[in-house]
């Protein structure tokens, strides 16, 4: 059951890495959409994206195999038009690490998004920004410490999904055991040595990234109005 | 006189309304501008910012037009609606404006296309020069005092050529001595390129060293237009005609001199009128 102890470290890291590249960029789009848009739904699309953070992940995972399952809508579809399944593949593992994270993602990168002084936006436009440069020339560059903040912590929390990997992906060794699951497993089977090695690299991660992440968010108004010497 | 048969830099009717119920504000406007500088003056409040932002285009007026040299950039009648990044009008809010990710240089590059949006752009550093912050090309915004910041501001809004230039109180956070040296650097600027300009000031001082043409503004509602000493008389109630002046030593000898005060006039006998330095007017016409 155990195999190569490094496997989960490296999967765990694709994983995250993946997650955090599928979620970012609609995460970013909704954390813009809810700043600066008032629209009808706005409070229900708000709800959503902030559901994964109060369910119970196994909820979240129960609904993920339902969904991307042989008979749930996405993954007939998916079978459908690319003969792929998703559930119990490192596939499944990063979708599920993703939906876990996206509301730390949209919850921090919408703040910093909200700071960015609207006079910036409004004489980029003056100058001839059309609504996607605007957003990568003024808006992305003047929040982009408290966007860089939510990409860390939503990898953060990414790389530490338990439960509704464990449902959605399996703990398939060699296959989708990320390290939280390794960590189970060993502890279960009291392997104290690779118990710890998990817990001790998962520590590792999350003190960089409390030790990281005050120092980015949510601060991009500070930051605009500190001076420089 | 008038160059030709040019179109007015600006002509608009404004109506409109925002907020909602007790918060709920309506504006009505028309402003017109043959050429040069008009002044939006009145109280804060009153609605003068926002119709530079329907000017711009940041917000949608309910009903009336929007034509600048001529052409018609929103028409309620028709539908017509540029948005902002193509009416091709340049914008200086009152502050914190600056693009804080990029030096001063930068920042009056940044409405250029990409090939062009080099430090070096010598139309880039023509402006620089122009206003007097060639040193401060690779200055950071939060490195520069409030005047500079507004200087890099107006170079940026003049780079891209505007065809009007909108300025919302844009020296208001300026103390009152580094306020003159603006309004002539900014009246010299927007006479050398030829950029007509609505300002918005609550200050009168300003509207006069500005204004080509004074809309007062009371209440959400243009009240009246006319040129600067009309409209700002109010502000300046003591005014002096003369027929023609000869320089006599240190002074001025006026020639068929009349002073003009409101209510009572002077008791007989010597007379010393002392006057404030003028508000600064360079490049302005001095045609009477």
């Amino acid at each position: 059951m155990s195999g190569d102890p490094l496997f989960p470290i490296a999967l765990s890291l694709r994983v995250a890495a993946l997650a955090v590249a599928l979620v970012g960029p609609p995460g970013i789009a909704l954390a813009w959409l809810q700043a600066r848009r008032r629209y009808p739904g706005r409070a229900l699309v708000d709800a959503l994206v902030l559901l994964p953070l109060v369910l119970p992940p196994t909820v979240v995972g129960y609904l993920l195999v339902v969904y991307f399952g042989r008979h749930g809508p996405i993954g007939r579809a998916l079978d459908a038009l690319f003969g792929a399944r998703v559930v119990f593949t490192p596939a499944a593992a990063v979708v599920a690490s993703a939906i876990v994270a996206l509301p730390l993602l949209v919850k921090t990168a919408q703040p910093a998004i909200e700071a960015v002084p609207s006079e910036l936006e409004e004489v980029g436009r003056s100058l001839g920004l059309g609504p996607t440069a605007l957003f990568a020339r003024v808006t992305l560059p003047a929040a982009w410490q408290g966007v860089i903040a939510a990409l860390v912590l939503a990898f953060a929390r990414a790389i530490g999904e338990f439960g509704a990997t464990l449902m959605f992906a399996g703990n398939i060794p060699g296959r989708t055991n990320t390290m939280p699951l390794e960590l189970y497993a060993a502890w279960q089977a009291g392997e104290e040595g690779r118990a710890l090695l998990y817990a001790g690299v998962l520590s590792g991660v999350s003190l960089a990234v409390v030790l990281l992440a005050p120092r980015l968010a949510p601060r991009a108004q500070a930051f605009l109005e500190r001076p420089r010497s | 006189m008038k160059a030709g048969a040019a179109a007015q830099a600006l002509e608009a009717r404004l109506e409109l309304r925002v907020g909602r119920g007790a918060r709920a504000f309506a504006l009505e406007a028309e402003l017109s501008l043959e050429r040069g500088v008009l002044v939006l003056f009145g109280p804060s409040g009153a609605g003068k910012s926002l119709t530079l932002r329907a000017l711009a285009g940041l917000v949608r007026p309910e009903r009336g037009f929007v034509r600048v040299g001529g052409e018609s950039l929103f028409d309620a009648a028709t539908g017509a609606d540029a948005p902002p990044h193509r009416r091709g009008i340049g914008w200086v809010p009152q502050r914190d404006s600056l693009f804080p990710f990029c030096s001063a240089a930068e920042n009056v590059a940044f409405g250029l296309p990409r090939a062009r949006r080099r430090q070096r752009d010598p139309q880039v550093r023509a402006l620089l020069e122009e206003l007097g912050i060639a040193a401060l090309a690779d200055a950071r915004p939060a490195s520069l005092s409030g005047g500079e910041r507004q200087r890099v501001a107006l170079a940026r809004a003049l780079a891209t050529g505007p065809r009007l230039l909108l300025l919302d109180e844009p020296f208001a956070s300026i103390d009152r001595a580094g306020r003159g040296e603006l309004w002539r650097l900014l009246r010299a600027a927007l006479d050398r390129h030829r950029a007509p300009a609505v300002f918005v000031t609550h200050d009168a001082d300003e509207a006069l060293a500005l204004a080509d043409r004074v809309v007062r503004y009371e209440r959400g509602r243009s009240v009246e237009s006319g040129p600067p000493e009309r409209i700002l008389a109010d502000a300046y109630p003591v005014s002096l005609d003369a027929e023609g002046w000869e320089p006599d030593g240190g002074a001025l000898a006026l020639r068929g001199a009349r002073l003009v005060t409101p209510g009572a006039p002077p008791s007989p006998g010597r007379l010393h009128l002392a006057l404030r330095r003028p508000p600064p007017r360079a490049g302005g016409s001095d045609d009477a």
